[in-house]
């Protein structure tokens, strides 16, 4: 705990991404008690009000509704910070499990379930994700669905080649010399090494999710309105460039806020645990 | 001489491989009294390691291995039971310490939550206190002065002949009646590793566990063992007390496996013959003792 509040201290990136991450959460948490308008979350019209730059109190400026940017900004983090928890709840635990199996298991096990995860990692993620959204329909739900089946072959691939590291180790040796089960072997004795790297996956891949899930809203194929998304807004201020510019540039920002925030915060996890893959 | 703990009639062995198939073992017989301590001598890929994994079990599950035999364990042929009765066996009535310590525990867990897991293994629902002071005593004789702030250490916080000691008394925590101890120590500096010996012998001989030692060195061997056989390519070449054989040794291969221990002289490492033809000389048996 010592060591990883020096590591912290003396590093001013980590102090950077500590601070980001922390505005992102809070501003997501406390959207109902700080947002300026907090109506403007759903559907609200103000045409006196419509299209403005930057202003008092309508700090980063208003849409073409006149709904005030800021507020809807701090309800799409919620959206994506959502979006991003529930999608490596889903993928992590199926990606480790898998990784686990083929990387102890070994054999054929391994070859028919590596090769599995190598035909989703062929698939360039977008287009899947495209693919199951187009065919389904596009709800924030859905949305989660796809983005889960393109990520957790990553842990898979990950958690493997730790595995098959780990399982060459004495101590797995010796738990089976005793007669330990595959299981307790896998869940108990290897599964506990690998955190530190799973850890570290995880908080890097929030801010890919949220990436990914920005871009497929952009596409359209993601959160549906009037439900604010980080995406969404970026890709209806896109047609009015550059004249309202704000309606991109604060959305998009809020955008690499969040994914260098988390971003700074992985490689702070790394230092800390000592991982580095 | 009672009925043996641990007896081993003609084990063979070979690996299929591309290449075909690769003989490993030709015909392995050897036995273990109750209480005895029996050397497995032999040079670097002799069989010695492979003989003590077979009885543990961990080649049988390698779809390449090709193995044929018995081996008798208390009356039960560990080569033919089901596996689930074999791991129950295992941890329980066999135990075995390897070379390496430090890597032999799992570097994330407490020492003492480890000796939970081995304990658990006899008494499921043993809680964590029942466990701290009988690891306690149990460490305390392996002389482990602070046996409380042992148990909370990680692996990689202890020296390599503490957790050489903590692997001693886990292996032997539960009583077993047969410890296969594949050449422990081997990784540590010589004064660690002879005060971990005579730990280790000071404490089978308290809980009259049978142990089979596999080592290279003959010198530890003379010291912990009684009964010695030595193995060389896959086959047993010479049988015997330990000090019938040291003196006497009759076997080429013995002859050549002692000459070639370096001595504290200055002499320089000696000159060893190596005549494979002379090393396939027919077994060795010395009569006296033993088991029949």
């Amino acid at each position: 705990m010592k060591r990883a509040l020096a590591i912290v201290g003396s590093n001013p990136m980590s102090l950077l991404g500590i601070s980001l991450i922390s505005i992102v959460m809070l501003s997501a948490l406390l959207a109902d008690f700080i947002a300026p308008f907090p109506s403007h979350r759903g559907t609200v019209v103000d045409f006196t009000n419509f299209n403005q730059p930057p202003h008092w109190p309508n700090v980063m400026g208003t849409d073409l509704v006149g709904r005030d940017l800021l507020s809807r900004i701090m309800y799409a983090y919620r959206i994506s910070l959502l979006l991003g928890a529930v999608v490596l709840a889903l993928a992590v635990p199926v990606g480790v499990t898998v990784g686990l199996m083929a990387g102890y298991l070994g054999g054929w096990v391994q070859s028919v379930l590596m090769r599995t995860t190598d035909v989703f990692l062929s698939i360039p993620p977008l287009v899947l994700a495209m693919s199951i959204m187009g065919v389904l329909e596009p709800t924030l739900l859905n949305g989660m669905m796809a983005v889960t089946v393109m990520w957790w072959p990553w842990y898979s691939r990950l958690v493997c080649n730790i595995t098959l590291a780990e399982r060459e180790e004495g101590y797995v040796v010796a738990a089976e010399v005793i007669g330990a089960s595959k299981f307790h072997i896998m869940f108990r004795e290897i599964l506990p090494n690998c955190f530190p790297a799973i850890l570290t996956k995880m908080t890097l891949d929030l801010g890919f999710v949220i990436l990914i899930a920005s871009s497929l809203s952009f596409l359209g194929l993601g959160v549906q309105p009037p439900t604010p998304d980080l995406g969404s807004m970026v890709a209806e201020g896109a047609n009015y460039l550059p004249d309202s510019w704000w309606l991109t540039v604060f959305p998009g920002l809020a955008i690499l806020v969040a994914v260098f925030g988390f971003n700074l915060l992985g490689d702070t996890l790394r230092e800390i645990l000592g991982t580095d893959q | 001489m009672s009925a043996a703990i641990l007896e081993i009639n003609d084990l063979r062995l070979s690996f299929k491989g591309h290449a075909g198939q690769t003989d490993v073992l030709h015909g392995i017989s050897l036995k273990i009294a109750p209480e005895e301590r029996v050397g497995l001598v032999g040079e670097s890929g002799s069989g010695k390691s492979v003989t003590a994994r077979a009885v543990l079990g961990l080649i049988q599950s390698l779809g390449s291995a090709r193995i044929s035999g018995d081996i008798m364990f208390d009356g039960e042929n560990l080569a033919s039971i089901p596996p689930s009765r074999r791991d129950g066996l295992l941890g329980t009535r066999i135990s075995m310490i390897f070379q390496d310590p430090t890597s032999s525990l799992n570097p994330v867990f407490q020492i003492g939550a480890q000796f939970h897991e081995v304990l658990k293994r006899v008494e499921p629902g043993i809680s964590f206190k029942e466990t701290r002071s009988r690891v306690n005593s149990i460490l305390s004789k392996v002389s482990i002065p602070e046996p409380e702030r042992v148990l909370k250490s990680f692996p990689f916080q202890l020296s390599g002949g503490m957790n050489q000691r903590v692997m001693i008394a886990m292996a032997l925590v539960n009583l077993p009646s047969l410890l296969i101890a594949d050449e422990p120590g081997s990784a540590l500096d010589v004064t660690v590793q002879d005060q971990t010996l005579r730990l280790m012998r000071k404490l089978v001989d308290e809980r009259r566990t049978s142990v089979l030692f596999i080592s290279h060195n003959l010198g530890v061997v003379r010291e912990f063992t009684e009964r010695i056989y030595v193995i060389y390519r896959g086959r047993i070449v010479e049988e015997g007390l330990t000090e019938a054989i040291f003196r006497e040794p009759r076997h080429p291969y013995t002859r050549a496996l002692m000459a070639a221990v370096p001595r504290i002289t200055r002499s320089g490492i000696p000159e060893v013959e190596d005549d494979p033809e002379l090393f396939q000389a027919p077994r060795e048996v010395h009569e006296v003792g033993g088991v029949s």
